[in-house]
């Protein structure tokens, strides 16, 4: 228990400013959301309801998704160990790739519990301010918000680990400027390649056309983000992620230098 | 725990990479010596100390730290050692507390007390981030963080590099203080020869990823010498006693690796005692036997 509270003590201590900016982003972000609702909602017009719930269900919907791609996010931790040194040092220290890479995914939760929690409390904010009787509307602000979040957060957790996965080749700064490198032109490659398959660019067409996507579409998908099946399904999703992402930290935290 | 006679066991260890070799090196580090890890830059001391710290795989070969596997017993042996590498690889963002914080949970031996003591010795300031310490308060800092676990064996990569004298010797001081129970060992690398000579037990010479001598350094010393003679009297002189010869304008000085033979069979010839320096040198000039 003590050696994780110094591992996790040095993560957090490290990433404290990273973290610190996040939540002042998260903040900033959820007060601009939060205006227009508090304006509409003390407004009391019944007009209004139906507007005030889109303006709820979007407002709920960015600062979720925002929170989720927050608390995914890679948090610099591996870059800044290679860069100190700490990474090879960290080979002589008695704590095992093991027991850093569960205090990595142990940061990881908190981080994903505490924008979890911040998301929810905006959501419960927006909807007491608005006056909404969720009920009665047929939405459930709760599986709409953990969907969001879970997949925001899934999606995000996922490429940070294809992103340790690589770093895990960097020893020193120098290599490590040669990865980034690398991964920044194979991104832009992948990017490239993506962009020749038929459907996937459709730059030709433009508004007026019509919708992008239809209405059916958006039903749809409102379906699949209010269900429970689908919290069910992103739930087993995002538990098989976090062993992803402790396997790549493990191996990460394993792998000797050439 | 295990017994053991040696802090370090190294046999055979092979690590090959693109245009370098680590050539089956043996050598030991007995409980209670410091050893000096000499050898010029590229010589393998790094490889080598990365090798049996588990930094890095090795090809072929046996390394056993305080009686037990390097790799089996790769937690229990590090609980037991303390490292200082020639760069500190703490983030500049920590202070020395924050250091005594993420250690103490790392090594069951952490003593904040002794690390305290430390601190005050150095005169390290508690508070103040280390990316606005100097170089050789660093060092200190790292130094200060090997040995306050009770660490049983102490290895260093060139941690003395780069140090003002005062401050080299100093640290050197506190190794000694280190040692004097007798349980402790020290395997430290470095150039600077000089250093070793004022504190090693013994020195294992590399060059090129091979061991050339591994021994006691009293005996080393005492083994070699320099042979001062001319040109002329250079011919006469055994190819087997030489390590190596260098020319000036007014003759050869000779190293030979058994200076109380060579005082017998060349009597009429001056024989300096060599340093570790010395011996460092014309050990690395071996191969071309002449050089200036």
């Amino acid at each position: 228990m003590k050696l994780y509270r110094s591992l996790i003590f040095r993560e957090l201590k490290l990433t404290r400013k990273r973290f610190l900016l996040m939540l002042i982003l998260f903040i900033l972000l959820s007060l601009l959301m939060l205006t227009p609702i508090m304006l509409g909602g003390l407004s009391g017009t019944s007009e209004m309801n139906e507007d005030l719930l889109s303006i709820v269900i979007f407002a709920s919907g960015v600062v979720t998704l925002t929170g989720g791609f927050l608390a995914g996010t890679n948090n610099g931790l591996q870059k800044a160990d290679i860069n100190s040194g700490w990474k090879r040092y960290s080979f002589v220290l008695p704590a095992t790739a093991k027991q850093q890479a569960l205090s990595d995914l142990l940061v990881k939760l908190m981080l994903i519990l505490l924008f979890g929690l911040l998301s929810a409390a905006f959501a419960l904010v927006c909807i007491t301010v608005s006056g909404i009787n969720t009920a009665a509307e047929g939405f459930n602000p709760v599986c709409m918000m953990l969907n969001t979040y879970l997949g925001a957060v899934c999606a995000v957790m996922l490429i940070d680990i294809a992103y340790s996965y690589i770093l895990m080749f960097a020893n020193d700064k120098n290599q490590l400027k040669i990865i980034g490198v690398i991964a920044f032109v194979g991104a832009g490659v992948v990017l490239r390649v993506f962009d020749l398959f038929p459907g996937m660019n459709n730059d030709e067409k433009s508004a007026k056309d019509g919708a992008l996507i239809s209405q059916e579409m958006v039903n749809k998908f409102e379906t699949v983000l209010y269900s429970e099946k689908t919290l069910l399904c992103i739930s087993a999703v995002f538990v098989v992620i976090c062993i992803l992402f402790f396997l790549a930290m493990w191996r990460s935290h394993e792998r000797r230098e050439p | 725990m295990t017994a053991f006679d040696n802090a370090i066991e190294i046999k055979g260890v092979t690590k090959r990479y693109y245009g370098f070799t680590l050539d089956s090196i043996s050598f030991d580090v007995p409980k209670g010596c410091i050893m000096g890890f000499i050898g010029q830059n590229g010589a393998g001391k790094t490889t080598t100390i990365r090798s049996l710290l588990h930094i890095t795989d090795i090809d072929s070969g046996e390394i056993r730290l305080l009686g037990l596997d390097h790799i089996k017993d790769e937690t229990a042996v590090k609980k037991r050692i303390a490292v200082v590498f020639d760069e500190l690889p703490f983030h500049d963002v920590f202070t020395a507390k924050d250091m005594a914080r993420i250690f103490e949970g790392m090594y069951p031996e952490w003593d904040n007390t002794v690390y305290q003591k430390y601190l005050e010795r150095f005169q390290l300031p508690v508070k103040k981030k280390i990316g606005q310490f100097s170089k050789g308060m660093k060092m200190k800092l790292q130094i200060a963080c090997a040995l306050s676990h009770n660490a049983e064996l102490l290895i260093m990569d060139e941690a003395t590099t780069g140090l003002d004298p005062v401050v080299r010797d100093e640290i050197l001081h506190i190794f000694m203080e280190y040692l004097q129970n007798g349980e402790r060992s020290i395997l430290m690398s470095s150039h600077i020869t000089s250093d070793l000579e004022k504190i090693a037990d013994m020195v294992t010479f590399i060059d090129k990823g091979k061991i050339l001598l591994t021994g006691y350094k009293d005996e080393i010393i005492e083994q070699h010498g320099i042979l001062k003679c001319d040109k002329e009297k250079l011919a006469e002189i055994d190819a087997e006693d030489i390590v190596s010869i260098r020319l000036n304008n007014f003759g050869a000085e000779v190293m030979v690796h058994d200076r109380e033979n060579a005082s017998y069979k060349y009597r009429d010839c001056v024989i300096d005692p060599a340093s570790l320096d010395d011996i460092m040198l014309y050990y690395v000039h071996r191969d071309v036997k002449e050089w200036s």
